[in-house]
């Protein structure tokens, strides 16, 4: 069954047919967001391409939820008919980040998966082109973890020229403009801690 | 012929007086200022009245333009390249990265002093600078090389070991041809 004329709603109620546990939702116009169990994501993903003609994967990215011991990855689908995009969400665990290939759907997924592979850590099972990609020599923890210290590394590793001592912290100046609050978690990653 | 840098000779005078006219640029863009490159060489600007013009390969060119952010991975080709380069040979450091890490100062990627690794003659500092701040970094690399100051490949020469000491620090897997000096 192709869908030819599919809006944000029709969409929804046909992943909602058939995907019972998948949470959906419509973010915005045009967008559409699906939270997913691990296992079912291919499944899904295959149904998206063929089914509802999602025909272009249009990205994969990764969020470290180091909280909650997770990584989040999603997959951005584009149907030209509808011209919709949808998010599908799913959590990986992240003291054993794995999750399956996507090449064999979307080629170009390949290239996504080792980024991701490369800046999280994260193996994609069955592509075989993991591996060095984007970074050199890269040794230690994959950079855009977030326990990984950016400050502390470049710190060790180059010689940081003197004079910058009074350069301000973007987020308190933003802050102070604004008169939100700066959150916890931003608080710790103060430029001040180069002065240390 | 002994190079003494104390006597001027009407030969030297000769020498950098061309060399200042016919300063050709390798096109080799490392960051985001090679963007203002363009401008500065077309009609606008025309850096070409200065005699600037770009060099296809290493070994025609005699400026380096280090323009913006240097990542570990592109210094290691930029120092193979600087090598391969034939003397008289300058750097010129462009855009505020190149000076003290600029917006990248706590990147884990690139480099922060572009002068721990390459001698270099001119910093034009800004980010990114503009096609006028551009030509005046020539201009003042003008000066010197008629001054017979601008010897950024002597420093780089005599100090080798430093540099490479550096160099090492940065590049972990050094895997480079060490050439005969």
């Amino acid at each position: 069954m192709h869908i030819q004329d599919c809006t944000e709603n029709t969409c929804v109620d046909q992943i909602q047919k058939i995907f019972h546990t998948a949470e959906v939702e419509i973010q915005r116009k045009k967008r559409v967001k699906v939270k997913l169990r691990l296992d079912l994501v291919p499944l899904f993903l295959s149904y998206a391409r063929d089914y509802l003609n999602f025909k272009h994967l249009a990205h994969i990215s990764c969020v470290d939820w180091i909280e909650e011991n997770e990584f989040e990855l999603i997959f951005m689908l584009w149907s030209y008919e509808a011209s919709l995009m949808i998010m599908v969400k799913t959590r990986v665990n992240r003291e054993k980040p794995e999750f399956i290939t996507l090449s064999h759907l979307w080629p170009q997924a390949e290239t996504y998966e080792r980024e991701i592979h490369e800046m999280y850590g994260i193996n994609f099972k069955g592509n075989e082109r993991l591996g060095e990609f984007i970074l050199e020599d890269w040794e230690g923890v994959p950079p855009m973890r977030r326990d990984f210290d950016t400050i502390k590394y470049s710190k060790e590793n180059f010689y940081q020229r003197p004079g910058r001592e009074d350069a301000q912290d973007v987020r308190e100046t933003i802050s102070k403009h604004s008169g939100e609050e700066v959150p916890d978690f931003a608080k710790e990653f103060s430029i001040r801690r180069i002065e240390e | 012929m002994t190079y003494d840098k104390n006597s001027k000779k009407i030969v030297d005078i000769i020498q950098n007086f061309a060399r200042k006219h016919s300063l050709w640029i390798l096109a080799y863009g490392t960051g985001c200022g090679a963007i203002e490159v363009p401008p500065t060489m077309t009609s606008r600007y025309d850096g070409e009245r200065f005699g600037l013009r770009g060099a296809a390969t290493p070994r025609q060119a005699d400026v380096l333009l280090i323009t913006g952010y240097l990542a570990t991975k592109t210094l290691k080709r930029v120092i193979r390249t600087y090598e391969q380069m034939q003397s008289p040979k300058y750097v010129i450091g462009f855009g505020s990265c190149t000076i003290n890490g600029g917006m990248y100062w706590d990147s884990y990627n690139t480099i922060k002093a572009l002068d721990r690794y390459l001698p270099v003659d001119v910093y034009i500092n800004g980010c990114m600078p503009r096609p006028e701040s551009v030509i005046s970094g020539f201009i003042k690399l003008q000066q010197l090389i008629s001054e017979g100051k601008a010897n950024g490949a002597e420093k780089y020469q005599k100090n080798l070991e430093w540099y490479r000491e550096n160099q090492k620090k940065v590049i972990h897997n050094w895997k480079m041809p060490d050439y005969n000096w």
